[in-house]
């Protein structure tokens, strides 16, 4: 299924975090907390990128949440601002479609995961783009995603066409592999630079 | 919990005993006065949900802000204050719950239709129905989340509703973690989360889900519905939405065997109408049933939402009792064999 390679160790048995401890202060224009929502079809590697990226970074101060379907990790940009993301997954299955709105409202941020092996599920993708650009907050920062991207040989899906078609929407696009762990950091990293940042900054 | 926070005198302060314990000192007499009044408050209106939680809520951020300068909170970490926060939740939920709990006829009507519908599913709707990958399927795993979510109703403090579905979800989320580590699956988030949930849920049919999620939502403290116990809200919000919609097109059954079930199922049901969940809830109230009149001063004790029947005497008991007894009692015996099978 593409992810083998980022199962979770032994150590993640510890999952201690469902007591959600909030401690890390009120967030402000240097430590921003935001809400990262993932959609796309069932099996095109949401949860794989997540944990590939949660896992793939070894700072020892940062608090990681690791569960299954929910994940939140921090990263420190160049600018030194910190972003914790919290990423909600949600089912990929055509019969949860419906109940999309209630996970991805109030979300910061959407990315959105295609399979490059699969043009049924780069479809799926531009229905997401659709149906949060009509119902989504107004400045939610999208992302349209590519993963599988070391499956050369399968590819079904031009780079170019994601490409095009994320330029034409206005939206930023990578191809990834949660398998090699390419682009999995320039991913989150990218929308942390994107993020609207709170207006009472103090600089 | 957090182990940063170990000092010995703070650890009073961090129990809900904390709270009535400050609430008892004579330097806080007109917090309590604020308190009162605005419980009281509530019996001068007729029950308005949306604005009731609104009120509720209001009143939390100008509690919250009044001990901050108090002295009694002088010097005060942002854990005493927040577990002073808790304390106040419970203590203005328990004494509303009767008039904000289900509250209105059309969340009632809702709860007893949800619980009907689930109540025909649970007859034949299997884990292949709704595609749960046979490796996730493990009957003792799913019981204890079933159990953990029915608990929902021997609380009435919104945190406590709420930390039973987040034990749920962490029954479940353990399951789908080691079922990857051990089985070399890999892990599927989300698309393997959801099903289970929606199948626990069926499962255990929790009474008043509906009226339980919007207590919840309204009258949880709201920088606590925040992030990951926001998300798994979510799910059991969504979980309850796929049930309420349910048709044959949601599940991978044959539209007209998905009928004859359901046909069957109501017919048996018919003659049995029992309804379980209308038993349970009056009968907590009643043991529970604080008037606004009492004093702060009158601790409820620690098992006393949890375990209303501790102070009971076996004359007391009516027949109504004898289902809630034995949920708690299978509680019990559950958590016991938890703890002695830890390491």
């Amino acid at each position: 299924m593409g992810c083998s390679s980022s199962l979770p160790g032994r150590s993640s048995g510890r999952l201690g975090g469902l007591n959600s401890s909030e401690s890390g202060g009120v967030p402000d224009a240097k430590n921003l907390r935001v809400k990262l929502v993932l959609l796309g079809d069932s099996g095109v590697g949401k949860s794989c990128i997540v944990l590939r990226f949660v896992r793939g970074q070894f700072d020892p101060t940062s608090k990681v949440t690791v569960g299954a379907s929910f994940l939140s990790q921090t990263i420190a940009l160049q600018d030194s601002t910190t972003v914790k993301f919290e990423i909600w997954d949600t089912a990929g299955q055509e019969r949860y479609a419906a109940l999309a709105p209630l996970y991805y409202r109030g979300a910061a941020v959407a990315v959105i995961v295609y399979d490059i092996t699969n043009p049924d599920s780069f479809n799926k993708a531009q229905y997401w783009v659709k149906e949060l650009q009509k119902h989504g907050s107004a400045d939610i920062v999208m992302a349209l995603v590519g993963n599988k991207a070391d499956l050369h040989e399968k590819r079904e899906v031009p780079a170019q066409d994601g490409l095009e078609y994320a330029e034409k929407q206005g939206m930023f696009f990578i191809e990834t592999s949660a398998k090699t762990a390419d682009n999995i950091n320039q991913l989150f990293e990218e929308i942390g630079k994107r993020l609207p940042r709170p207006s009472s900054s103090s600089s | 919990m957090a182990s940063s926070e170990s000092s010995s005198s703070s650890a009073q302060s961090l129990t809900f005993y904390g709270f009535l314990d400050k609430m008892r000192n004579p330097a806080s007499v007109d917090l309590v006065r604020s308190i009162k009044s605005f419980i009281v408050s509530f019996s001068f209106y007729s029950p308005y949900p949306e604005n009731d939680g609104k009120r509720v809520q209001e009143f939390f951020s100008i509690f919250e802000v009044a001990i901050m300068d108090h002295q009694l909170w002088e010097n005060s970490s942002m854990e005493e204050i927040d577990c002073s926060m808790e304390g106040l939740e419970k203590y203005v939920m328990t004494k509303l719950f009767s008039r904000t709990f289900a509250s209105s006829p059309e969340d009632v009507k809702i709860d007893q239709e949800i619980s009907e519908k689930i109540h025909l599913l649970q007859t034949f709707l299997r884990p292949d129905h709704l595609d749960i990958r046979p490796f996730l399927r493990n009957e003792s795993s799913w019981l204890l989340a079933e159990k953990e979510l029915q608990k929902i109703n021997s609380f009435k403090a919104p945190r406590e509703k709420l930390l039973c579905i987040m034990s749920c979800c962490k029954v479940i989320n353990n399951l789908l973690l080691n079922a990857s580590i051990s089985e070399d699956h890999a892990l599927g988030g989300a698309d393997d989360f959801l099903p289970v949930l929606i199948y626990i849920t069926i499962k255990a049919n929790p009474p008043h889900l509906h009226s339980n999620l919007r207590y919840i939502q309204l009258y949880r403290r709201q920088s606590k519905l925040m992030s990951e116990a926001a998300y798994y809200f979510t799910n059991l919000v969504s979980a309850k939405s796929f049930i309420v919609d349910l048709t044959a097109e949601s599940l991978s059954i044959d539209a007209s065997e998905f009928e004859e079930n359901m046909q069957a199922a109501s017919l048996t049901n018919k003659g049995a109408t029992v309804e379980p969940s209308l038993v349970l809830n009056p009968t907590l109230e009643e043991q529970k049933d604080v008037g606004p009149a009492t004093a702060l001063d009158e601790a409820e004790d620690g098992f006393g939402t949890s375990y209303p029947y501790m102070d009971a005497e076996p004359g007391e008991l009516t027949v109504a009792d004898v289902e809630r007894l034995l949920s708690l009692y299978k509680d019990v015996v559950t958590k016991y064999t938890n703890l002695r099978r830890a390491p």
